[in-house]
Parts: C-alpha cells; sequence; structure tokens
C-alpha cells in the first residue's frame, strides 16, 4: 500500500514537472531578480549597489505610484462586470437554439484580434470631435455637447476599461462555456423531470458547479490590469495626466523609458504582493483548491 | 526501445530549432546596425551597406530597425546581455541618458583627428550632440517644429497671414473655431510644444541645471491663455492628449486651421489629406522663430568591439554622397551642409510645397529650444507634462499646476546632485 | 423538452452581437478603403473601395517567412501546451503533499506582468542557447497556468466512479489521462489550443526583443511597418491587423466543433 502510494505520489511530481519547469524559469526566477533589484541601486551600464529599502521609500512618496495603485484597483474591482455580462452571454449561447455557433463566433471575433488594432478603433470611437459613439449619441439627440471620453480626467479609465471588456468578453465566455458544458446533461434532465424551473436550475446546479469556471474568470479578470498593457499604452499611454495610468504602465515607463530598473522592480514586487493577497481572498472565497472538489 | 528513439528524434529536432541563426554563419568582421523606424528606406541602405562593404573587404553588416517605442526596450535588453549593437541610430534625448552612464563612446578624439567631418554639418546641429564637452554622436536627419496652416481656412476667416506673436496665435485659433473646425494643433511629444513657452520667454531650468525656472508669472499666463483657447475651442484637445497620428490625422482631414509639428508630418498629412497643395497648405515659422528639433544622430555603443570600424561607417552614411542620397529618397533634412543645399535646390523646382516645408529646416538653427543635454530628460518629461496637461485641460489652475511641477522636478533634480 | 419561447434569446444574441461587430467592422472597413478615420461625419459606407491594401502587406514585409515562423513557434506552443497543461491538470485534481504549495505557486506565478520579466527572461534563454530560435520564442508559453486550470476544471467534473473503476481495472495513471479524461474534456482541449494559438500567435514583445535575424521575426513584429511615420499607412495597417486575426479565427471555426462534439458524446457516456 506505502509504496503503490508513493509511487503514485511520484508519477504526479513527474506529471507535473515540465510546467514547473517552465514556470521556474520564466516566472519564479525573474520574480526573485526583481526582488532582489529592488534593494539594489543598479543601471544596465553600471555595477549594483546595496540600496536596502530606498526605492520602497521613494515609492511611498511618489503620487505617480499611488495614483497608478488606485487606477489599478479600479481595473481589478472593473473585473465582475465583465464577467457577469460574459456568464450571461454564455447561457444563452449554450442554450439550444439555431445559429448558437454564429453567435459564439461573433462574440468571440474581438478576441484574436491584435491589441493595436483595438486600441486604436476604441481611441477614435471615443473621441470627442469625430468619434463614432459621439456622433452617434448627438444624431439621436441624447447629448448636446460632446463628452470628452478620452480627454477627460473622470471618463479616461472608464472608457478604457470599457474597450478592455469589449476585449475580453468573447475569453471570458469560452472559459465559462468550458465549464457550462462539462456540467453533465443529466444533472438538468433529471431536475427537469422533478418540476425544477430554470431559475432553480441555474441558481442550484449550474452556478455550484461552474465554480471552478468563475473562479477562474475572475483571476483572468485580475490579470488585465496586467495584459492591458497594450490597451492603455496605445489608447492614452496613461494621460491625461496620470488618469489611466496602471502599475504595468508605470513599470514600463520606470524600466525602459526612463531606464530605472531598480525603481521598477520595486513597483513589480508590491504589484506582486497586491495580486497575490488578492487572489488568495478569491481563492477563499471560492472555498479553497480553486473553487473545486478533490480527489483522493 | 521505442520511446528512447522518440526521445532521441525529439532532441535531435529540438537541437535543430535551437540553434540561433545568426551564429551559423561566421565571419570575419561584423557590424551590427539598430535604426530607429527608418526601414522605408530598405533599398537605399542596402545600396550603401554594399559600398561600404566593397571598400571594406571581409564585413558584414547586420542591419536591424525597430520602431521608436520598441528600441530602448531592445537596445537595453542587448546591453544587459553584453551584445549591443555597434551603431545605434538615436531620436531625441535618449541618447544623454547613455552617454552619462558610459554606454557611447566619445567621438571627440575621431572628430579631433578629423577635422573635415566636423565641418560638413550644420554646427547647430552638430552642437546638440554634445554632453559635457564631449560630442557623442553625428547627426544623421533632422526635423524641426514648423507651423503648417490652412489657407482655405485662413481665407475664410479673414486672415491675412500666419500669427506674428503669441497672442495672434490665440486669436487666429478663435477666429477659425466654427462648429467642427478648430483653429491650433501641436504635437506634444519630446517637448515639442515648448515653443509655445519660450516665445513667451519662459525658461525651463536655470542656467546651472540645478533648479526649476519655469514657475513664474510669464507661465502661468501662457498657461490661462492656452486654457481658455482649449476651453473655447481654439485649441483642439488632442493638441494635449494626442500622440502622432491623431494630431497629423485630424490636420489632415481639413477641419484645423494650424499645425505645429515637424517637417515629417508633412508627408503623412498630405497623404491623408488629398485637398493639400500649394494654394491651400502654408508652411512657415513661429512667432518668434523658435523651434524644437527632433534629431537623429548615429553613435557608437561601448560595447562595441569595432569602434574604428564604426567610425568608418559613421563617416560613410554621413558623407554628402549618403547625405545627399537620403535627402532625395526620404526628403529629409540631414544636417550636412553639401547635401541639404544641393537636395534643397533639386526638390524647390519639383515639388515647391514640399521645398518649402523643407527650408524652413535650414532657417533660424540658432533659435532651437526643447532640447536640454540632460541624463534624466526623460523622468523630467513625465514629472512636468503630466501638470501641463492638468493646466491646459482645465483640471488645476496654471499657478497650482506650476508649483506642482515645480516640486516634483526640484525633487528630481536634487537626487541627480 | 423544455418549452420556452427563443426568441429573447435571439433578441439578446443579436444586440450583443451587434455591440461586438461595431468595432470590428470599421477596422474592415478601413482595410478595404484606407481612409482618414480621423475625417468628420464618420462614413458608414466605405468609399473608393479596393483591395489592394493587402497586397501591399504581402509586398511590404516578408511576409510568407514571418508566417511561417509565427505557425512553426505557435505550432509548437500548443502541442506543448495541451500534454503539459493536461498534466498538470490531472496532477491537481489529486491530493498529495505539497499540493496546496504548488496551487500557490500557479497562481503566483501568473501575477508578474511580462514587461518585468523581460530582461531576464533574455539572459536565461540566452544561456540556454536558445536565442532567435522557434523552440526559444515558444517556450516561455509553452504551458500557461489558466489553461491548467481550465484543465483540472473540467477533469473535476468527471464522475468519480469512472475513475475508481479504471483504477481497480489496473489501468495505469497516464492510460487514465489519455483514455478517460481527454475524450470527456473535448472542450477543455479546444479551449486549450485556441487560447494557446492566440496568445503565441498574438505575441508581440517577447519576439521583439528575442530575434535579431530578419529571417526569424514572427509575423505581429510586421506591424511596425505599418505604424511608421510614413504616407498612407492606415489601410494596410488594418489590413494587416486582418490577415494576422485570420489564422485564429480559422482555428477558432474549426475547434468550435470539438465544442459541439464534446457537449454531445461526452458527458452522457458511463
Amino acid at each position: 500500500m506505502l509504496k503503490h502510494r508513493t509511487r503514485q505520489t511520484l508519477l504526479l511530481w513527474c506529471f507535473l514537472a515540465p510546467s514547473l519547469a517552465i514556470f521556474l524559469l520564466y516566472r519564479v526566477m525573474p520574480v526573485v531578480w526583481n526582488f532582489v533589484l529592488s534593494f539594489q541601486y543598479w543601471s544596465p551600464l553600471k555595477p549594483a549597489e546595496f540600496a536596502g529599502f530606498d526605492h520602497y521609500e521613494d515609492l511611498w512618496y511618489d503620487d505617480v505610484f499611488w495614483q497608478a495603485l488606485w487606477n489599478t484597483l479600479l481595473v481589478i474591482a472593473s473585473a465582475p462586470i465583465g464577467i457577469a455580462l460574459a456568464l450571461g452571454l454564455a447561457l444563452l449561447v449554450n442554450a439550444e437554439i439555431r445559429c448558437r455557433d454564429v453567435y459564439r463566433t461573433i462574440i468571440f471575433l474581438s478576441y484574436p484580434l491584435m491589441t493595436v488594432a483595438v486600441a486604436i478603433i476604441w481611441r477614435w470611437m471615443f473621441d470627442e470631435r469625430v468619434g463614432l459613439i459621439n456622433y452617434v449619441a448627438r444624431s439621436l439627440h441624447l447629448v448636446d455637447k460632446p463628452i470628452p471620453f478620452l480627454n477627460s480626467f473622470t471618463w479616461a479609465l472608464p472608457s478604457v476599461i470599457a474597450a478592455n471588456i469589449w476585449q475580453m468578453l468573447g475569453f471570458y465566455m469560452i472559459i465559462l462555456l468550458t465549464g457550462l458544458q462539462s456540467i453533465p446533461h443529466e444533472l438538468h434532465e433529471a431536475a427537469a423531470i422533478d418540476g425544477a424551473s430554470s431559475w432553480r436550475r441555474l441558481r442550484s446546479i449550474t452556478l455550484p458547479l461552474l465554480r471552478p469556471s468563475i473562479f477562474l474568470a475572475f483571476v483572468v479578470g485580475m490579470l488585465n490590469s496586467i495584459t492591458s498593457f497594450d490597451l492603455v499604452y496605445v489608447m492614452t499611454g496613461g494621460g491625461p495626466g496620470r488618469a489611466t495610468e496602471i502599475l504595468v504602465t508605470y513599470i514600463y515607463k520606470l524600466g525602459f523609458v526612463q531606464t530605472k530598473f531598480d525603481e521598477a522592480a520595486a513597483v513589480t514586487i508590491v504589484f506582486f504582493v497586491l495580486l497575490i493577497v488578492t487572489a488568495w481572498a478569491a481563492n477563499r472565497l471560492a472555498g479553497g483548491n480553486a473553487g473545486a472538489a478533490e480527489i483522493e | 526501445m521505442k520511446r528512447r528513439s522518440i526521445m532521441k528524434g525529439a532532441l535531435a529536432g529540438a537541437a535543430a530549432l535551437a540553434a540561433p541563426a545568426y551564429l551559423r554563419a561566421q565571419s570575419s568582421k561584423k557590424l551590427s546596425v539598430l535604426t530607429w523606424n527608418i526601414a522605408d528606406q530598405e533599398e537605399l541602405f542596402k545600396k550603401e551597406f554594399a559600398e561600404f562593404k566593397a571598400a571594406n573587404p571581409g564585413v558584414e553588416i547586420e542591419w536591424l530597425d525597430k520602431k521608436g517605442p520598441d528600441l530602448p526596450a531592445f537596445y537595453q535588453t542587448q546591453i544587459v546581455a553584453g551584445t549591443p549593437p555597434d551603431v545605434v541610430d538615436i531620436q531625441g534625448a535618449l541618447w544623454v541618458d547613455y552617454a552619462a552612464n558610459g554606454g557611447l563612446v566619445d567621438l571627440t578624439p575621431y572628430l579631433q583627428k578629423e577635422p573635415d567631418v566636423a565641418k560638413r554639418f550644420n554646427q547647430d546641429y552638430l552642437g546638440g550632440w554634445v554632453y559635457q564637452g564631449k560630442t557623442y554622436l553625428l547627426p544623421f536627419y533632422v526635423a524641426k517644429t514648423l507651423l503648417y496652416y490652412n489657407k482655405t481656412m485662413y481665407r475664410d476667416a479673414d486672415i491675412a497671414q500666419p500669427p506674428q506673436s503669441f497672442d495672434e496665435l490665440i486669436a487666429f485659433s478663435n477666429k477659425m473655431a466654427k462648429g467642427e473646425k478648430t483653429g491650433f494643433l501641436t504635437l506634444n511629444f519630446d517637448w515639442l510644444y515648448w515653443p509655445l513657452f519660450k516665445m513667451n520667454g519662459v525658461e525651463l531650468l536655470s542656467p546651472d541645471g540645478k533648479k526649476a525656472a519655469f514657475n513664474t508669472p510669464q507661465m502661468a499666463d501662457a498657461l490661462g491663455k492656452l486654457a481658455k483657447a482649449t476651453a473655447d475651442g481654439g485649441i483642439n484637445k488632442i493638441a494635449w492628449t494626442g500622440r502622432w497620428v491623431e494630431p497629423n490625422g485630424a490636420f489632415a482631414s481639413g477641419t484645423v486651421g494650424m499645425l505645429h509639428a515637424h517637417s515629417a508630418s508633412y508627408f503623412f498629412v498630405k497623404g491623408q489629406g488629398p485637398w493639400i497643395n500649394e494654394q491651400t497648405l502654408g508652411a512657415t515659422q513661429l512667432p518668434g522663430f523658435w523651434s524644437t528639433p527632433t534629431n537623429h544622430g548615429f553613435a557608437i555603443s561601448k560595447g562595441s568591439r569595432n569602434p574604428d570600424l564604426a567610425w568608418s561607417f559613421l563617416k560613410h552614411m554621413t558623407s554628402d554622397k549618403s547625405a545627399g542620397n537620403l535627402f532625395r529618397e526620404r526628403r529629409v533634412l540631414t544636417a550636412n551642409i553639401e547635401a541639404d543645399k544641393a537636395g534643397l535646390e533639386a526638390i524647390e523646382k519639383t515639388d515647391p510645397l514640399a521645398g518649402a516645408v523643407l527650408r524652413t529646416q535650414t532657417e533660424h538653427t540658432d533659435k532651437l529650444t526643447g532640447n536640454w543635454p540632460l541624463p534624466y530628460d526623460a523622468e523630467l518629461k513625465d514629472a512636468f507634462w503630466p501638470e501641463i496637461q492638468n493646466a491646459v485641460l482645465g483640471r488645476k489652475e496654471p499657478k497650482k499646476a506650476m508649483a506642482d511641477a515645480e516640486r516634483a522636478v526640484d525633487r528630481i533634480l536634487r537626487r541627480k546632485a | 423538452m423544455n418549452r420556452y419561447p427563443r426568441w429573447p434569446i435571439h433578441l439578446a444574441l443579436i444586440m450583443a452581437s451587434f455591440v461586438m461587430l461595431v468595432p470590428f467592422y470599421w477596422v474592415a472597413k478601413t482595410s478595404v478603403s484606407g481612409e482618414n478615420i480621423y475625417a468628420y461625419p464618420p462614413s458608414i459606407i466605405p468609399t473608393r473601395v479596393q483591395p489592394f491594401f493587402y497586397v501591399d502587406v504581402w509586398y511590404a514585409i516578408p511576409f510568407a517567412r514571418y508566417f511561417l515562423n509565427s505557425l512553426a513557434v505557435s505550432v509548437i506552443a500548443v502541442i506543448a501546451n495541451v500534454i503539459f497543461n493536461a498534466m498538470a491538470g490531472y496532477a491537481l485534481t489529486h491530493g498529495f503533499r505539497g499540493k496546496n504549495v504548488v496551487l500557490m505557486l500557479f497562481l503566483s506565478c501568473m501575477m508578474v506582468p511580462f514587461q518585468a520579466t523581460i530582461i531576464p527572461a533574455y539572459l536565461i534563454t540566452g544561456k540556454l542557447g536558445l536565442l532567435d530560435s522557434w523552440l526559444g520564442l515558444a517556450l516561455p508559453q509553452c504551458s500557461t497556468i489558466i489553461c491548467i486550470f481550465i484543465f483540472k476544471a473540467s477533469f473535476d467534473a468527471v464522475p468519480r466512479s469512472l475513475i475508481d473503476a479504471a483504477r481497480i481495472d489496473g489501468l495505469p495513471e497516464w492510460r487514465i489521462i489519455w483514455h478517460i479524461m481527454m475524450p470527456l474534456s473535448t472542450a477543455a482541449i479546444a479551449t486549450n489550443v485556441i487560447l494557446a494559438f492566440i496568445w503565441s500567435w498574438n505575441n508581440f514583445l517577447w519576439p521583439l526583443i528575442m530575434t535579431r535575424s530578419a529571417d526569424m521575426q514572427t509575423l505581429p513584429l510586421g506591424l511596425a511597418r505599418f505604424l511608421s511615420y510614413q504616407e498612407d499607412t492606415t489601410g494596410a495597417l488594418y489590413a494587416f491587423c486582418i490577415m494576422v486575426l485570420a489564422p485564429g479565427l480559422l482555428l477558432f471555426l474549426l475547434a468550435q466543433k470539438e465544442f459541439i462534439r464534446g457537449l454531445t458524446s461526452g458527458a452522457t457516456k458511463g
């Protein structure tokens, strides 16, 4: 019995090995590099000197950092909106209707499009003078003055978030659909025979079994604060002022525009800790184990 | 048994996939050249590289071209990895950061040995590449700002001639603003907007470069006027929030009266705006003749293994012949005096409008501004520009915005001292 | 059989489709007309339609070579992803000592922005001798945590009875994965394939930093050619974006069938 158990555990670790190796090389080691760097003074052309907590202290007094942090939190908080919309779409697309494939394809269309194209088009759509949204709003007499979306300090970030949700809807939908389709049909049929309404079935069967996928979608939504770099950078560059500056654009600017890799490393570590804490909290909310029951 | 042969096959496959292409071909001397967004001149460069290789047998040239935002990321990664390109084409003030950190080869000794090379260039443009008394780059091509104006909109608004002062600039902008039309746009990357403040007598830093000097009544006054014109529609908001394509595209659509941009914009705007010809587009200097240059220069990386070869390459690419070719093909000023003279004469005959645009590039080169040899230029920009945006977009009072900016800038300067 | 009216569903989906399509329509429209999108008022119908931007794109960059590079890298990434992720996802459905540590490690691995990992990733790839090569380009993307969790979620839904029966029958673990879990998870496989392909295909920053020779560039790097200071880039730019989009879309259409197959054949087994 014991030998079999150990052998099985060993086998499981072998299964994990390739993925672990890749993450070790390309994620864990870079984090360690950043961690070490955040305590040093370093530039590509000079040797490193110990800096203690200087960089973290600089961040504490850095207005831009706090603004970027706040914006990042807003981006993370907007993830549930996209997920809720996508869940609705996934449920609709999962229903027994004709042309389901067509709808699914159309909704997914935005995701494979290069982010640069998405950014340029949405930038134009939000344009105050010549943009489509303002054009339509004014043609329909919804507003009499054009709305300064990307020129306004209050509307810039919501506009970027809207473009981001547009791009990500298809992606969220796919994750949720995958989860929906692994729920056995028999459960639904049995419940229907027992007389449960669609709504009841949704609440008692679908949503609980969908928890791992929803948790996953939330993690993806959280990571939007990282992966939306291209979108923010091309759409607004972090402006106007710092209204759309998020931590990841700030990291890039510090590192590659201002050549201050050590400060960028400090911001990276702070960002990393923030995300870990949020993910851990989400994991607890989902009931631990990334939302699923365990096989022994 | 089967598994082992699969493993072997996989390993062999992996090895084949892994061998880097540029290591497979070995040659005696290799020069790698990194240029900034000039891939459209591929034919011309291939010819010039061939000429250089003919004059220097056994030399291989590896040509890399990256777009502006990507080049620093690429270049710095290469520096850290120890394989920087020998020659690099740099725009704007990024070079000062590299030079101050010892990343570029000092070209002054080379120039002292061969004074003819230095004499090729317009001395104002060459002087823009000097840091702490040492020259680090040779001019490749230059583009400084000028004022384009829409003659049709001028006529419609009864404006006879381009503005001669800051107040006229604001007044004309407001006059032309009607409905969807606006009066004025400026590009704003790399301090391109600075002439607007310089013409009001504002300096960015004190002469010793240790303190912010822009928090003055003149600055607050100018900002206030710009903010009001922006709110009234005279100045298009894209001036403050757009990058390169939006402002140029907006002017090309024919709804903006004036565009303050560099000479490179001309070709983009002409391509996007079929209405543009000699009768409808004018090119002139800003009031006060101030302009900000966005210049490109060739530098040699400190990590280069063949600095002397790289120097020969620099000489070749900035020679009268090569510069003349560049002018002709790309219609841009090269700062090489002979090439520019010949090029201008030719183009004024064939394309007078382009000629007029390019002629502004040779005028008033003593009034260049917005170009400070500071290693922390990017940091300064990042601290200063958002406050300008705050002021002109009406979010903060100009005085407060400038006070905040002064604090941020002074903090940067103190730390660098 | 459930009887509920279908038309509200169609209505909702049509509205959603409209919202998703509008920006897309503009990209497509500009790719055939090349008009200045900053002209006002915006025109719904394209003027001066011509397909030559697509031809321009083909000749402006070495399209075929870039396409080949992108394809090779993406194929490697997709195959590696499906294999590695399924294995890891399966391992995570079991309890074992250190499992929570691994779980948290995987989760936290995602939390680091790529921009902050460029330099160390480059140095590591250099040490491995994989610079400027297909394998080097694909390696960082050969396993993604999101896809591991997708497999895990899908495997978690497989009834325990099936697995227990297989174990009693004496099937080795890898056989369980291959013959039982995978066929029931075609949706997860399809998702893995699509996502791994798109991420690898659209990846811009890593190939930018990593490749030096002109013939190892991937397709998105050709983008720079159309965003440069040039006349008339807009039409070609959007044509280029559509051409880059096409393979991912095609793959999605093909993989969609797997979705359906998974739905009808999968869970009713047993």
